[in-house]
């Protein structure tokens, strides 16, 4: 494996890194999903930088309570300690690196190593060391031998965040204006600012593909949905046809928003300014409920109740759903052939009993591994991986040169400051304008030494916070 | 060979005594198998611990008293 600069190149396991990303032709390397070597080195410069989801605060609620997460390929713990503090550290005895916590999630006083003993506090301190006065004469220090800490971490509205960069830019810098769009996802249905909790339960599974497929599907493919059609045939969704309530996008302005300068990216929709949409009529309790936050959130967001937020990835492994389901879901990578998929489902703390629970039974039919509509994308991303693997498949790149070169019709924001890379796709249907800008960020993880260089926006670039539409979305810029 | 003790069912409030001749209640077990959190009530060879708590490691402990 190599990150060499010879010949002025940047070059990952032999591979020039603008070749395999070659965003002027609009062209994807298949070697950046299937290569051990370039696997290697996004664990190093890519998931050891970035900030990363851990879990919710709301599955941690009292002293001693812990959840076991992943960053990257890292197994750490996320915990609150005996002051209610919360921590994020690495799940390895710092004696002989064996796990000190086997279990998904709970509570505890104490992080012991079955090895040979050593025992951490919830806030990471070595507190036990067998025969400590005998063995090792009492002068073992302690204080050098706690559980290893993420030097960041971020509570952002009840989501935990963290890198192992201590050089990484604040988790809000890290988000630039994309975090406009966040808040979609972590604030109340009603947008009064209440809180958010997840349903018991994560949902793990193995997907046998590598860990880009589903972030760049959630990234902004608006493309795919025909490998949806039979779950629509089904109609399961919560009003009785399709998978979900979109009579909220008929007639909306369909956009697209990338961040290629920090890799995020979404789909939403801005409705005309009309009336309420009826959402959620299998029952007449959550329909009334969701009527009732309706109209609150017209009160809330004033001209934003227009914006209607779609799917989206956090760069590189957060994606998510916000409105139906309200899910979370990240992508951990396992190896360039496969991830673990862990998903969380998100609720209004305050919605009734009677909410929560349709919504839990609609949330599971959707998405995770017995989710109907996961089901569709799994295939496709098996299969596309698997048939990407051969010494001649990979030899011919990946197309995302949809809208490529191609103005994108102008639209009324009606004042709204629309943060990142604005595209409306509303007559063209979809772009990959939030792809390429997903895979521009990739590669600028695999070439950057350090987050001076990838902190590009300080030195006067795009910082993704300036207001584009239609055509003047993409002067000067190759997405 | 002395009858190994597990750990997990020891309770709270339960008197154990150490190799080292002290005895001590437990006050919290975090039933790892590994630790108990106890309070000293006697101890012979360092008095000094008598009314401190510690955690102490499986493999210290002599026997369940009570």
């Amino acid at each position: 494996m190599s990150n060499s600069h010879a010949n002025g190149s940047h070059r990952a396991n032999g591979h020039s890194i603008a070749d395999m990303v070659d965003l002027a032709s609009g062209t994807v390397s298949r070697e950046i999903f299937v290569n051990e070597d370039i696997y290697a080195q996004e664990q190093e410069q890519l998931f050891a930088r970035a900030w990363l989801f851990v879990g919710h605060e709301s599955q941690i609620p009292k002293p001693g309570d812990f959840f076991v997460s992943c960053m990257g390929e890292e197994s750490v713990i996320l915990c609150r300690d005996r002051e209610s503090q919360i921590h994020v550290f690495l799940n390895s005895c710092t004696h002989r690196g064996m796990k000190v916590c086997r279990y998904d999630e709970g509570n505890t006083p104490v992080f012991s190593c079955p090895y040979h003993g050593w025992s951490f506090a919830t806030d990471g301190k070595l507190a036990g060391v067998p025969y400590f006065k005998d063995a090792y004469k009492g002068e073992l220090d302690k204080s050098q031998w706690g559980l290893i800490e993420v030097p960041q971490l971020r509570n952002y509205k009840g989501t935990v965040w963290a890198t192992w960069d201590k050089d990484a830019p604040s988790f809000e810098e890290y988000l630039g204006g994309y975090r406009t769009y966040l808040d979609f996802l972590l604030d109340t249905w009603d947008g009064a600012g209440g809180e958010t909790e997840v349903f018991g339960g994560i949902e793990k599974w193995v997907i046998p593909c590598n860990w880009k497929f589903p972030s760049e599907n959630f990234v902004g493919d608006r493309y795919h949905n025909i490998s949806h059609r039979s779950v629509d045939l089904v109609g399961a969704g919560p009003s009785g046809s399709g998978r979900r309530d979109t009579q909220e996008r008929v007639g909306a302005t369909a956009l697209d928003f990338s961040f290629p300068e920090r890799g995020h990216g979404t789909i939403s929709f801005l409705r005309p300014n009309d009336g309420p949409i009826p959402s959620y009529q299998h029952s007449k309790i959550v329909s009334d409920y969701f009527a009732h936050c309706e109209n609150e959130r017209r009160k809330n967001y004033g001209k934003w109740s227009r914006f209607i937020p779609g799917p989206g990835t956090v760069f590189p492994n957060f994606s998510y759903l916000p409105r139906q389901p309200r899910t979370i879901a990240v992508w951990h990578p396992r190896s360039p052939e496969s991830h673990e998929a862990w998903r969380w489902f998100l609720v209004d703390k305050n919605a009734p009993a009677e909410v929560k629970e349709f919504l839990r039974k609609y949330y599971i039919s959707y998405s995770g591994p017995a989710g109907l509509t996961e089901q569709d994308d799994m295939e496709n991303w098996n299969y596309a991986h698997n048939a990407s693997r051969g010494a001649i498949a990979r030899r011919y790149p990946y197309n995302y040169q949809m809208g490529m070169g191609h103005d994108a019709p102008s639209f009324d924001a009606d004042g709204l400051e629309l943060p990142g890379l604005v595209r409306n796709v509303t007559v063209a249907k979809a772009a990959e304008q939030n792809q390429r800008g997903f895979y521009s960020r990739w590669a600028d993880f695999l070439r950057a030494s350090n987050w001076d260089e990838l902190a590009s926006w300080r030195n006067g670039h795009s910082n993704g916070a300036k207001f584009h539409n239609g055509a003047a979305a993409r002067a000067g810029s190759a997405l | 060979m002395a009858e190994v003790i597990n750990l997990i069912t020891i309770a709270e409030g339960a008197r154990i005594s150490t190799i080292n001749g002290a005895t001590a209640e437990v006050v919290n077990n975090p039933k790892d198998g590994v630790w108990v959190f106890a309070k000293y009530l006697t101890s012979p060879e360092d008095p000094d611990l008598v009314g401190s708590e510690d955690m102490i490691f499986a493999q210290d402990i002599a026997e369940v008293l009570t």
